[in-house]
């Protein structure tokens, strides 16, 4: 293809209807239980989802909790870790040179702080065998424990609403079958996250 | 290609001949001509209305002399009928074209209907508040309204009449393209976007809301913000499938009576998980009409560098509510409640500042950004325009019902 030929169509890829994959609203409890990652076509450009065992397709999350440690690694190609807590486990973070504006906004956190974190899911097996779930920062910023308690009552109408849909989509099948999920598991981890906060 | 609508309009012609269609064998009729043959689908609608009138024995339209001609009320009259009536003109509107050397609004009890004089059609100017029988003039279409056309067979006759008219005030729901008469409130006022265009804003009344628009005309003025009126002969334009009130020719007479206007506007709760370039801090262009975003060198796309640029606030951004994400745009009034920042706040800071206008749009972006609030605005092609954005406060009935929810064991 030439040059300007392969201009061209990423001219028209970017006329076409654009639709942001929204971010999902799911818990570390779940998030951490993540295995199967996909992506829709084989085109280089389409956007790759990790499926949550609760039967939904995730490209981006809304995780808010509270930064507990953060660490900056590497010495060429530097990058921060970070660990957000929530009533149900921990999000593993991570920004590095490809995202700038979410490392330095990590940097300049100072934990513990309350955090939204919104980002990329990956799923990274170790050589030992074991699954790693991190999500990619796009953006990290400090927030406040109204804003906290806010993010879990919606993410917990969210597991709901999706295991009520569990084995009505497509997703939610492919779920069933990748995942085998226990669906009273995720509905107590909701319970369990909306009784830690304020009465 | 639809073929449906074509099909129920020329369905529409037979039946209102007193004979009825088949609107399948219509649409294979249209199909047939259009898909197999690549015949222009106007013409198509031509021709098989042409065809179906000759099968049905009904006269052709064309027919010239007065012939074809039926006596009839405006309300009822459709493209390629040839009409004889009584009516009154209404309103006259500045030609376009030489060509063209009379162009108005004329009316029934029944309806009103655009009329056009041509040039060559040598017929005399008809005379505003008149009466006046029209015989033998054919109905056309110009951009989806139907239009009355007056012709060198047509015969004008002024007629002895003082009578008055009341038009059929006609609900925002109901309009479709062509003339008609509203009573609405004058929502919003907009920014005019051309020299030539007087005001444009949003009416509504009980049922909706429509866009309108008053071009510059001598003797014209514009309408109150807030104040109602009932709208005489408005010219009801239709584009890309929105309705929209064209009031240049149209007469509105200011009510002293109140109307609660249907809300336009959607609300959506969500998270703003983004907020992009172009947040916080900007200049716009300061030429009347066009207040378009200016670039960091002060460079308007249709103005060039304008030194003498008005700041504004605004927050482009994505907000999203789990399931989906929309683009939004909040204008100074909301950012400036949302962020606790005036835009005197803002050029202060942007001024004491190393980073200038970025540092606003740094603060602005730690403030907002994973942030839960409820917006409120117009949304326009998946994008909604936020004229109001309050956060979202805990709600503990909300919580208590999610903890039964999950408590509940199925």
């Amino acid at each position: 293809m030439t040059e300007n030929g392969s201009g061209q169509g990423q001219f028209q890829k970017r006329e076409g209807s654009f639709e942001r994959e929204p971010a999902r609203r799911v818990f570390a409890g779940e998030f951490r239980d993540i295995r199967y990652q996909f992506k829709d076509s084989t085109d280089e450009k389409s956007p790759t989802f990790v499926l949550l065992p609760t039967g939904e397709r995730c490209n981006r999350a809304l995780a808010i909790g509270t930064l507990t440690e953060k660490q900056k690694q590497g010495d060429q190609n530097i990058f921060y870790r970070g660990r957000i807590v929530d009533p149900t486990g921990t999000f593993f973070v991570m920004a590095g040179s490809y995202q700038p504006e979410a490392m330095q906004q990590l940097a300049r956190v100072e934990p513990p702080q309350f955090v939204a974190a919104i980002g990329k899911p990956s799923v990274y097996q170790t050589p030992d065998g074991s699954f790693l779930v991190s999500l990619r920062l796009e953006s990290i910023t400090v927030v406040d424990k109204d804003t906290r308690d806010e993010w879990v009552l919606d993410t917990a109408g969210h597991t709901l609403d999706r295991l009520d849909a569990l084995g009505k989509t497509p997703d939610s099948l492919k779920a069933i079958e990748e995942y085998k999920p226990n669906p009273e598991m995720y509905r107590k981890m909701a319970y369990d996250a909306l009784t830690q906060i304020r009465i | 290609m639809d073929f449906q609508e074509t099909a129920e309009r020329i369905s529409h012609k037979i039946t209102a001949k007193g004979q009825t269609a088949d609107k399948q064998r219509i649409e294979t009729k249209l199909r047939r001509l259009i898909d197999e043959f690549g015949v222009a689908p106007n013409e198509a609608e031509r021709t098989v209305t042409n065809e179906l009138m000759k099968e049905l024995g009904i006269a052709p339209a064309q027919a010239g002399g007065s012939g074809g001609t039926e006596e009839k009320k405006i309300a009822g009259v459709m493209p390629g009928d040839w009409i004889t009536f009584e009516g009154k003109v209404v309103a006259l509107t500045s030609s376009p074209s030489p060509a063209i050397s009379q162009s108005g609004i004329i009316a029934d009890d029944s309806g009103a209907i655009r009329f056009v004089i041509w040039e060559k059609a040598k017929a005399p100017l008809l005379k505003i508040d008149t009466w006046y029988r029209i015989e033998s003039a054919v109905v056309d279409e110009y951009k989806g309204i139907p239009n009355l056309k007056i012709h060198s067979g047509t015969l004008i006759k002024e007629l002895e009449s003082d009578a008055s008219l009341m038009p059929a005030v006609l609900t925002v729901q109901d309009l479709k393209p062509g003339i008609a008469s509203v009573r609405a409130k004058v929502i919003q006022e907009w920014e005019v976007t051309h020299e030539r265009m007087l005001q444009s804003g949003l009416l509504g009344d009980e049922t909706g809301t429509v866009k309108f628009i008053i071009w510059k005309e001598e003797g014209k003025a514009g309408l109150e913000p807030g104040a109602v009126y009932t709208i005489f002969y408005a010219q009801v334009d239709e584009f890309n499938g929105r309705l929209s009130l064209n009031l240049t020719s149209a007469t509105c007479l200011p009510e002293e009576s109140d109307i609660e206007v249907k809300s336009s506007e959607t609300t959506i709760t969500g998270s703003i998980v983004s907020i992009a370039p172009g947040s916080g801090l900007i200049k716009r262009c300061p030429v009347p009409g066009c207040n378009r975003a200016l670039s960091r060198q002060n460079y308007c796309p249709v103005h060039e560098i304008q030194p003498e640029f008005n700041y504004d606030l605004r927050i482009k951004g994505w907000l999203d509510n789990g399931d989906r994400t929309w683009s939004i745009l909040i204008s100074r009034d909301a950012v400036e409640s949302l962020t606790g920042m005036t835009l005197d706040q803002a050029k202060e800071i942007a001024e004491n500042n190393p980073l200038g206008m970025d540092e606003v749009f740094l603060r602005m972006r730690e403030m907002v950004t994973g942030r839960y609030y409820t917006c409120t605005g117009r949304e326009i092609d998946g994008r909604i325009l936020a004229n109001s954005c309050s956060r979202v406060t805990f709600d503990p009935g909300r919580h208590a019902a999610l903890l039964n929810r999950a408590g509940s064991v199925n």
